[in-house]
C-alpha cells in the first residue's frame, strides 16, 4: 500500500455519466488482487477526502477505474485530462480471494458494482470458468462490454430491456434455467441488489458459497478512522476499507 | 536541521506533531505505511470503560476545505487497548495520549484510574454528549468542565490530564480557566466544530446522526483565534489543532500559543501529512535560522 502521484493517461466517457480513467503509476505497488480498489484525490485543497473506487483494469503500471457522475468531486475528476496529476493511494482493501479449487464462478453484477467484477475476471483468466450476469439501467448505461464478454457465458440485463434481458443480474442468474453449477458467487451492486441476492439465495436453499463487495462512505481508507463500518451479522462492526470491501455474504448484515 | 523536541508536563517528545484522536486508531495502520516513531506522538481513538459499536453509517461528508464526522466513540474499550494496543504502541517509542471519554463522570473516573501510570498522558473528550449533564457535552459549561477535571485529576496521580476543549462554547477562555482551576496540567483545542450537510435530492443531512463535527483546513482560522485565546488566558500548556494541514500551519498554532499540535483530518487527504508536517516545520525554521522549534512558542504579538 502506497500513496504516489500518478498521472492520468486517458479520461473518457463510456457511458451515460460513467468515465473510464486510466493512470499511470510512478513505480509498483506489487500485486493487486481483483476486487481491490484504490482511493483517488480530486486533485484541490478543497476536497479533502478521496474518492474510493473498485479497481477495474491493471495494466502494467497502467490503473484504470471506472466512475459515475455522482457530484462535485466525480465532476471535477471527469475534467481531468492526459497528463495531469492525481495523489493515489493503492491497492486498498482484500479483494475476491478464489479458492485454487474453484473451477466455476457466477458473477453477479449491477450498475458501477460491474467494474471491480472485471478485474477478478481479468486476474483469472482461462483458470476458472466465468458466468456472468450483469445487469445495467438501460441501453445508454451499457458499458465494458469487451471485457464482460471475456466471460465463458454472458447474460445482459437492463431494467427497461433495451439491451438484453428484461429485469437484473439477480433475477437473471435465478432464472436461468441452463446455468452451470457454481463452486463460488461473487457479487457486487447497489445495496438492494444484494439483499435481494442474500434473501433469495435463502429462499431458494442455494448455499453456494458467496462473497460480495460492498461500499460505504469512507474517511482514511486504511481502516484507522472508523468510519465506513458494517453491521456482522454476529452483531460486531467490521471495516469495509480494511476487512473488507469483499465478505462472505453469511457474515454481513445488507 | 532544528531541534524539534519539545518537553509538556516533564512528557518528552521528539516532535511536537501528534496524531488526534480518531483519525489514527491506534496508530497500526499507518505503521504500515511509515514508521509512526517518526511523530511526536499518538491520541488514541476515543477509549470508553465498555467497547462501544458507535453511531449509524453514513458516519461522514464532505464540504470545502472541511468534513464532518459521527463516528459515535465506536471503541473496543479499555481493556482491550491496554491489552493489546498499548503494548505495541510503547514499542514503537511514541509517547501514548490515551483520549478517553465516558457517558457519567463515574465513567470518566473509572476510566482514569485504569489507566493512570500506564499512558505518557490522559486526555479528556468532554465534547461528547453526557447524562450528567442532562445529555447536554460536560465540555460546554465551566462548572461541569472544572468538574470533571478535578474528579479525573483525583485519579491521575502519576499521568499528566489534559482537558480537551470543544469550540462549541460561549467563552474558550472561561472554559480553559475552568479547567485549570480544575487541576488540567494541560488544555488540548479545538475539538470539532457542530455542523450539518444537507443531500439536496434527498432532503435530509448526509450523516446518518444528522450532525457532525467539522474539521479540516477550512477550520483553521477560528482554531487558532481560540488557541491564541486560551493560551493568553491560562498558564498550563495548550495543545493546538483545528485544520492543520502544512509545516507552515504548524508554526502557526506554535505562534499563537501551542506548545505542540495534533494533526487529524490531513491524515485523510495525504497519508504522509505527519512526516510532511514534521519535515515542513524543520525547513521552515532552518530558513528562518531558528535552533529550537520551542523559540517560536506564543511569540505572536497583536497589531497595535
Amino acid at each position: 500500500m502506497k500513496e504516489l502521484i500518478a498521472t492520468v493517461k486517458q479520461n473518457k466517457l463510456i457511458a451515460e455519466n460513467i468515465y473510464a480513467m486510466t493512470l499511470t503509476l510512478p513505480e509498483s505497488v506489487g500485486e493487486i488482487r481483483g476486487g481491490q480498489f484504490l482511493n483517488l484525490s480530486v486533485g484541490d485543497k478543497v476536497h479533502l477526502l478521496k474518492r474510493p473506487l473498485g479497481i477495474c483494469k491493471v495494466e502494467g503500471d497502467d490503473i484504470t477505474v471506472c466512475y459515475q457522475l455522482k457530484g462535485e468531486g466525480t465532476n471535477i475528476l471527469s475534467q481531468k485530462v492526459q497528463g495531469d496529476k492525481l495523489a493515489v493511494l493503492l491497492p486498498l482493501g482484500n479483494g475476491f480471494i478464489l479458492p485454487e479449487s474453484v473451477k466455476n464462478v457466477a458473477v453477479i453484477g449491477g450498475g458501477v458494482g460491474v467494474f471491480p467484477l472485471i478485474s477478478v475476471i481479468r486476474e483469472h483468466l482461462g483458470k476458472v470458468n466465468f458466468h456472468s450476469y450483469i445487469g445495467f439501467r438501460n441501453k445508454q448505461s451499457v458499458c465494458l462490454m469487451e471485457e464482460l464478454e471475456k466471460s465463458n457465458t454472458l447474460t445482459v440485463t437492463t431494467d427497461d430491456g433495451s439491451v438484453g434481458v428484461k429485469g437484473n443480474a439477480v433475477s437473471a442468474y435465478f432464472a436461468d434455467e441452463n446455468k452451470v453449477k457454481a463452486d463460488l458467487i461473487i457479487a457486487c451492486g447497489p445495496p438492494i441488489m444484494l439483499k435481494v441476492l442474500k434473501q433469495k439465495l435463502i429462499e431458494a436453499g442455494d448455499n453456494t458459497p458467496c462473497l460480495v463487495s460492498l461500499e460505504e462512505r469512507m474517511g482514511c481508507g486504511i481502516g484507522a478512522c472508523l468510519v465506513c463500518v458494517c453491521k456482522t451479522t454476529s452483531g460486531s462492526n467490521t471495516r469495509v476499507c480494511k476487512d473488507g470491501p469483499v465478505f462472505k455474504i453469511g457474515e454481513v448484515e445488507l | 536541521m532544528a531541534n524539534l523536541q519539545v518537553e509538556i508536563c516533564g512528557v518528552k517528545f521528539n516532535n511536537p506533531v501528534i496524531a488526534a484522536s480518531g483519525t489514527y486508531g491506534f496508530g497500526r495502520e499507518f505503521d504500515e505505511i511509515y514508521d509512526i516513531s517518526q511523530i511526536g506522538g499518538v491520541s488514541t481513538k476515543g477509549l470508553t470503560l465498555e467497547a462501544r459499536l458507535g453511531n449509524p453509517v453514513p458516519r461522514i461528508a464532505e464540504s470545502s476545505s472541511v468534513i464532518l464526522n459521527a463516528v459515535g466513540l465506536q471503541n473496543p474499550g479499555v481493556e482491550h487497548f491496554i491489552k493489546h494496543d498499548l503494548p505495541w504502541l510503547k514499542e514503537k517509542g511514541v509517547v501514548v495520549i490515551a483520549n478517553v471519554a465516558g457517558r457519567t463522570l463515574e465513567d470518566y473516573e473509572g476510566i482514569c484510574k485504569r489507566l493512570n501510570g500506564l499512558v505518557d498522558m490522559v486526555e479528556l473528550n468532554i465534547s461528547c454528549p453526557n447524562v450528567r449533564a442532562g445529555g447536554m457535552a460536560l465540555g460546554i459549561r465551566p462548572e461541569n468542565i472544572e468538574e470533571v477535571t478535578v474528579i479525573t485529576k483525583k485519579q491521575l496521580t502519576k499521568t499528566p490530564l489534559i482537558v480537551k476543549l470543544s469550540p462549541n462554547v460561549e467563552s474558550i477562555i472561561t472554559n480553559a480557566k475552568a479547567a485549570e482551576r480544575g487541576g488540567a496540567d494541560c488544555i488540548s483545542l479545538i475539538n470539532t466544530l457542530t455542523g450539518m450537510v444537507i443531500d439536496i435530492e434527498k432532503r435530509k443531512p448526509v450523516i446518518a446522526n444528522n450532525t457532525g463535527g467539522v474539521s479540516g483546513a477550512g477550520i483553521k482560522p477560528i482554531a487558532v483565534r481560540m488557541v491564541y485565546e486560551a493560551s493568553h488566558a491560562v498558564n498550563i500548556p495548550v495543545i493546538g489543532m483545528g485544520g492543520i494541514m502544512t509545516g507552515e500551519d504548524a508554526i502557526e498554532f506554535m505562534m499563537a500559543g501551542a506548545s505542540a499540535v495534533q494533526v487529524g483530518t490531513a491524515n485523510f487527504y495525504d497519508v504522509n501529512a505527519m512526516p510532511k508536517i514534521i519535515d515542513g516545520m524543520n525547513k521552515w525554521l532552518d530558513k528562518h535560522q531558528i535552533k529550537s522549534v520551542n523559540e517560536i512558542v506564543k511569540t505572536a504579538t497583536l497589531n497595535g
